[in-house]
């Protein structure tokens, strides 16, 4: 049946044929293409406007866009790897770059940096979240974006309520008891339970402890008793300044309740900027997590976004090319003023926009404050995923519904990571 | 001669049952009582339209808005969803793609599915099962096999491609359906024609196909359907922008860090009009059609 199928839709394609253009180059015209890997009415339009720039700068390139929705960029990805049909020029964020560079389908890119006009102008914390992520420690993607996980507070309810933003994770439990009635639907906080939890909570935990390294000796600092004291913290926010359906937060419900008016303050990162600050206009602002008794400032940075030449790619310089004009200080600038984040390209750091944006300029001060440590989550172990999302997320609503231990609970998931950070360097 | 004549009545149903007949239909006629009946109809209404008209209020009311009833409505999410996103040309594909797989699938499960009710095969209850075994196929997992057959065909990036992978996928199990049906339309009217001078095919054409209407609708609006909500396949079987699908499209609204809520309602009304549209001037065929070849085949 299968092959009558084959003939048939053979016959049906000299019929139909939907022209299906190779990307030929005869006359030293090429066109490379290029994958979104987030793409959706946010965005293209900004990568159609660059993309304009970028052809009339370069008349002989031109870049067909193809824009994936983001949920499903890995497996596209993958299939296409498999398939030997990669684009030219991809987005890719360091959360699955190691998954691509064990593939071998990256070409590293740190000769090319470095002899162009990109050298040392990458923020130094950015490049070397990208370089961690492969094996051999070389960047294998060009960052352009950086983002922060941050709190966000309503400043008019910290007005009414004569509330200082909060500096310490105490000042922070107090302040989110306090503006909450929940008689009135009102809470002060509102926690991630859901997909994508345990991720922010690890940020939370290391912005209270204090700790400055994922690994000790080996080992997974993750069960620190100073990062379970901070997830004790929160798990005792849990209903009472927060709502209950909490439990099954992703950030989509988070955002909704915050931008809906019935929470004072989210933790989530830059990357809600744009819808946090439509809805709430001059009544909303940024603060970084609140840090620990110690006061020492711990960051564990967000995957990085940035872009990647393939190997497979026909055109590898004019592919580079369009990278490097992607990262360049100009169309940085154009890219994350639009969406709202860091900007990796340190030229951008004078450009007028920073100043008017509040949450981005604290993040990068964050990042640029020499006292900053920065814990670079081990995002490049395979499994990183597997055991902080699919293991853990269902433990950590155990520990919100007081069925499990704080303690017990960063046991578990630390001793996965150790056992996977060995399998790694054994075979590193 | 005699034998046709003395042949057993195979068709004739069983008497009905009368006495559940009758008081079923005490039920309905005494009008204390409708409300057991129609109680639970409302509620069951209520359930499957109010997600609806969640969908509709999202889409015409403004980002941010919390109105219940969207007044007034607003039609920028329709805007972003047809200008912005590309709804256009998803639209487009996706209606040649649904088309293509409806006529493919009913053509070939027509084909295969008389074969299967009126012919015996050495190895038709092994190729009814290989059929069968095939649904258990997840799609994901033939995708990369897939992907390179049709990267050595030229099919990737094309609407053929698409319509062969669905078809693919979609032909057992309407293979089985269309040979229920077919089995359940008596011989003895094929039988008939052909004693009148009819070929196999005249036949076919004269007696057994006016009599499978419900079939193809039920067949066919299965295959659109399956077709038109199809994710997996028309976003890894394309890599350009113009070959997508409305599936893809509407996932376009759910970024990494942000969901265009209004967007995404948007989208989901524009793919979900034309199928709504068809299922009311089809369900008629349809709920006769299941039914027909359910209890019988």
């Amino acid at each position: 049946m299968r092959k009558l199928l084959v003939a048939v839709a053979a016959a049906a394609l000299a019929l139909t044929a939907c022209g299906s253009g190779g990307t030929g180059s005869g006359d030293g015209n090429v066109t490379i293409t290029f994958w979104d890997n987030n793409g959706g009415p946010g965005r293209t339009p900004i990568y159609e406007e660059l993309i304009k720039r970028f052809e009339a700068a370069n008349p002989n390139i031109k870049v067909e866009y193809v824009g994936i929705p983001s949920a499903s960029v890995q497996q596209k990805y993958d299939t296409a790897i498999a398939g030997g049909e990669t684009p030219d020029v991809g987005g890719v964020t360091t959360s699955y770059l190691s998954n691509l560079v064990g593939q071998e389908a990256l070409i590293p890119l740190d000769d090319r940096i470095n002899s162009g006009p990109l050298k040392d102008k990458l923020l130094p914390s950015l490049v070397e979240t990208v370089r961690q992520t492969a094996p051999d420690g070389k960047l294998y993607s060009v960052p352009t974006s950086g983002n922060m996980d941050i709190i966000w507070y309503r400043t008019d309810l910290f007005q009414q309520a004569g509330l200082e933003p909060p500096k310490t994770w105490d000042e922070f439990t107090t302040a989110a008891t306090k503006l909450t009635d929940a008689a009135a639907n009102k809470y002060g906080y509102t926690i991630r339970g859901g997909a994508g939890s345990v991720f922010q909570l690890i940020t939370e935990a290391y912005a209270y402890s204090g700790v400055d390294n994922f690994f000790k000796d080996g080992k997974s600092t993750l069960n620190d008793k100073a990062n379970a004291e901070l997830v004790d913290k929160v798990a005792d926010l849990y209903k009472k300044a927060t709502p209950e359906a909490d439990i099954n937060n992703s950030y989509t419900q988070m955002v909704a309740q915050f931008t809906g008016g019935s929470v004072t303050m989210m933790h989530h990162n830059l990357g809600s900027s744009g819808d946090v600050n439509k809805a709430l206009g001059d009544k909303v602002a940024a603060i970084p997590l609140p840090v620990g008794p110690g006061g020492k400032r711990t960051v564990v940075p967000n995957p990085t976004d940035g872009f990647a030449v393939f190997k497979n790619s026909e055109n590898p310089d004019a592919a580079w090319k369009f990278a490097e004009f992607l990262a360049s200080s100009e169309s940085n600038s154009y890219w994350n003023e639009k969406v709202g984040q860091i900007p990796a390209n340190t030229d951008v750091r004078s450009a007028a926009w920073i100043d008017g944006n509040k949450p981005v300029k604290m993040a990068l001060g964050v990042l640029e404050d020499p006292s900053t440590v920065i814990v670079p989550a081990p995002v490049y172990l395979p499994q990183y995923s597997s055991i902080t999302k699919t293991d853990s997320e269902p433990q950590y609503q155990k520990v919100l519904l007081g069925e499990l231990t704080a303690q017990q609970f960063l046991d578990e998931m630390a001793k996965k990571l150790t056992e996977a950070q060995k399998e790694w360097e054994d075979r590193k | 001669m005699t034998e046709t004549l003395i042949r057993p009545p195979v068709d004739t149903p069983p008497p009905p049952r009368q006495p559940t007949k009758r008081r079923r239909r005490a039920v309905a006629e005494e009008p204390g009582k409708r409300w057991l009946i129609h109680v639970p109809l409302v509620l069951y209404l209520l359930f499957t339209l109010i997600p609806f008209y969640w969908m509709l209020v999202f889409a015409v009311r403004p980002t941010g808005s919390t109105q219940l009833v969207p007044w007034p409505v607003t039609f920028e999410h329709f805007d972003t969803v047809w200008n912005d996103i590309g709804f256009g040309i998803f639209f487009y594909n996706s209606v040649v793609m649904g088309l293509g797989v409806l006529v493919f699938v009913t053509v070939l499960s027509v084909m295969g599915g008389y074969a299967l009710a009126r012919f015996k095969f050495r190895g038709q209850r092994l190729f009814l099962l290989a059929m069968l075994c095939s649904q258990f196929i997840p799609g994901a997992m033939m995708l990369i096999p897939l992907f390179v057959i049709f990267k050595g065909m030229g099919l990737l990036n094309t609407l053929t491609g698409l319509i062969v992978a669905e078809v693919a996928f979609q032909l057992p199990l309407s293979l089985i359906l269309m040979s229920g049906f077919i089995r359940n339309i008596s011989v003895e009217l094929e039988e008939a024609a052909m004693v009148d001078g009819c070929s196999r095919l005249r036949a076919f054409f004269a007696v057994v196909l006016p009599q499978l209407k419900p079939a193809l609708v039920a067949v066919g609006s299965f295959a659109f359907i399956g077709a038109w909500n199809n994710f997996l396949f028309a976003l890894m079987f394309a890599t350009r922008q113009d070959k997508f699908t409305l599936p893809v499209g509407l996932s376009y609204a759910l970024g990494e860090f942000n969901t265009d809520f209004g967007a995404l309602a948007a989208g989901g009304v524009v793919a979900a009009v034309p199928v709504v549209l068809v299922f009311a001037v089809v369900q008629r065929f349809l709920v006769q059609g299941l039914s027909a070849g359910a209890v019988k085949g």
